[in-house]
């Protein structure tokens, strides 16, 4: 207790001025740690119709693409960097509610129709630290 | 120093740690200009690591415009493309030099590669339809019509004559226009003066120079792990192109029918997983991966052996991994 004591005994000395500096910075300092915390804007869209890759396309590209299920085509849209399911043959329509997403780890799924769509930040090169890989 | 004099410098020097601490964690280093597109059917990134601003993006946006100018020439779905017209050319036809040019690469590898490599298929990929909504297993008697005259014989090229040895020959250039494309916008970088910069098409890669001082980092994608790559190679100047039986395909009773196909059944080819070529060019590089897939493991192997400046990796139907003296 006497060495923490010690050890902001120079506070006694800093100003008022000193102490709203010296706040605003650690404040800053937290903040800078929350940054990295923040999920990262979705780089491509990964489409599966019943566990199997059938579309993969970057985020940036604007585009609208029909997906075949079993129960008939269900249409994706990626406008503006974020995507959507504007139609499908299912009954309730939820993925066409569930509105459109942009982060990595966000999910749009349309159980009827076996379509599950992930927005991932990185591609296979950048999850294993490469420029480009070849396939 | 005084008292007063002392706690000032002390708060200061808190003061600037903690700021250049936040400094470093949220500075990031100077990005390449990177952008995509479409093209070809596929999306083609570029990066640019030595120059920034404008006329970089100038610069980009004319190799973009140079790759749709070659889909234009040989895209099999444009009408107007020199591939539709010599597919409904009757007899002898005058093409441009530029054609010319990528008919006799293509030709030249089709005769080392004893036929694998096939302009001449494109009444086999029409059957399959791999590439369409509604792929099909065509029957043997279809595969054996669509057969009759193909291989490099059937085309001949002098100057910027083609001639066809039949008139319903259907070309289909898939397995070497993609890469031509690619080395265009690499060179058109290059007489722009850039010196650092990347052209993926789809996993077709060629690199101009290095990596601000190091050599790129290449993966090459594990055939049957979608999530993993087989080994990194660090490569400057070089192109790189892999073919494999995981990118365009279907299934039917579990069986994998994938795009490309042996020009001596009409079916796919089913001795590799995967080839992967390294070449100075990426049209010659697009075009040896095609063969050496399709000749299989081991004499894809030796086909790769026997070209100058060429290395290879193949991956065979059962797993096993060839390469060539270069890459071990």
């Amino acid at each position: 207790m006497r060495e923490r004591m010690k050890l902001f005994s120079w506070l006694r000395y800093a100003t008022p001025l000193d102490r709203k500096l010296l706040l605003a910075v650690a404040i800053l300092v937290a903040v800078s740690f929350a940054l990295p915390l923040r999920r990262e804007d979705g780089a491509q869209v990964i489409a599966t119709v019943q566990d199997r890759v059938v579309f993969k396309a970057p985020l940036n590209i604007d585009r609208t693409v029909d997906l075949q299920g079993p129960l008939g085509t269900t249409v994706l849209q990626i406008a503006a960097g974020k995507v959507r399911i504007l139609s499908s043959p299912c009954r309730n329509k939820t993925c066409v509610h569930m509105g459109e997403v942009h982060q990595d780890g966000d999910v749009l799924a349309c159980l009827p129709n076996k379509l599950v769509v992930h927005v991932e930040s990185k591609t296979l090169a950048g999850k294993t630290g490469h420029d480009f890989v070849s396939r | 120093m005084t008292l007063l004099g002392r706690r000032s410098a002390i708060v200061l020097l808190l003061v600037g740690v903690l700021l250049w601490f936040v400094w470093s964690r949220t500075v990031q280093p100077q990005p390449p200009l990177m952008r995509t597109a479409l093209i070809m059917g596929t999306l083609v990134e570029i990066r640019v690591y030595d120059q920034a601003g404008g006329e970089a993006e100038a610069d980009v946006n004319a190799a973009f415009a140079e790759m749709r100018r070659v889909e234009q020439l040989f895209s099999s779905a444009i009408p107007s493309s020199e591939v539709v017209r010599l597919s409904a050319a009757t007899g002898p036809l005058e093409v441009d030099a530029e054609t010319a040019r990528v008919l006799k690469t293509g030709l030249r590898i089709a005769h080392s590669s004893a036929g694998a490599f096939d302009m001449t298929l494109g009444r086999v990929k029409a059957l399959w339809g791999i590439e369409t909504d509604h792929p099909r297993i065509p029957s043997e008697s279809e595969l054996s019509a669509a057969l009759v005259g193909v291989g490099p014989d059937s085309l001949q090229v002098v100057g910027q004559l083609v001639s066809k040895a039949r008139p319903n020959l259907v070309l289909e250039l898939g397995g070497i226009a993609k890469g031509y494309a690619v080395d265009r916008a690499v060179e058109l970088l290059q007489r722009k003066g850039i010196r650092s910069a990347a052209v993926n098409a789809g996993g077709d890669i060629r690199l101009l120079g290095d990596r601000q001082g190091e050599p790129w980092r290449i993966g090459i994608q594990h055939p049957r792990r979608a999530d993993d790559v087989l080994l990194t190679l660090p490569l400057v100047n070089r192109a790189v192109v892999t073919s494999g039986d995981y990118e365009r395909f279907f299934e039917r009773d579990g069986v994998r029918y994938h795009h490309i196909f042996d020009p001596g059944t009409g079916r796919p080819a089913r001795g590799c997983q995967s080839v992967t070529v390294i070449a100075a060019d990426a049209m010659t590089a697009d075009a040896l991966a095609t063969a050496a897939f399709v000749l299989g493991p081991v004499k894809g192997l030796a086909l790769l052996q026997g070209e100058k400046d060429v290395e290879g990796l193949l991956v065979a139907a059962d797993g096993r991994i060839l390469k060539t003296a270069g890459l071990k």
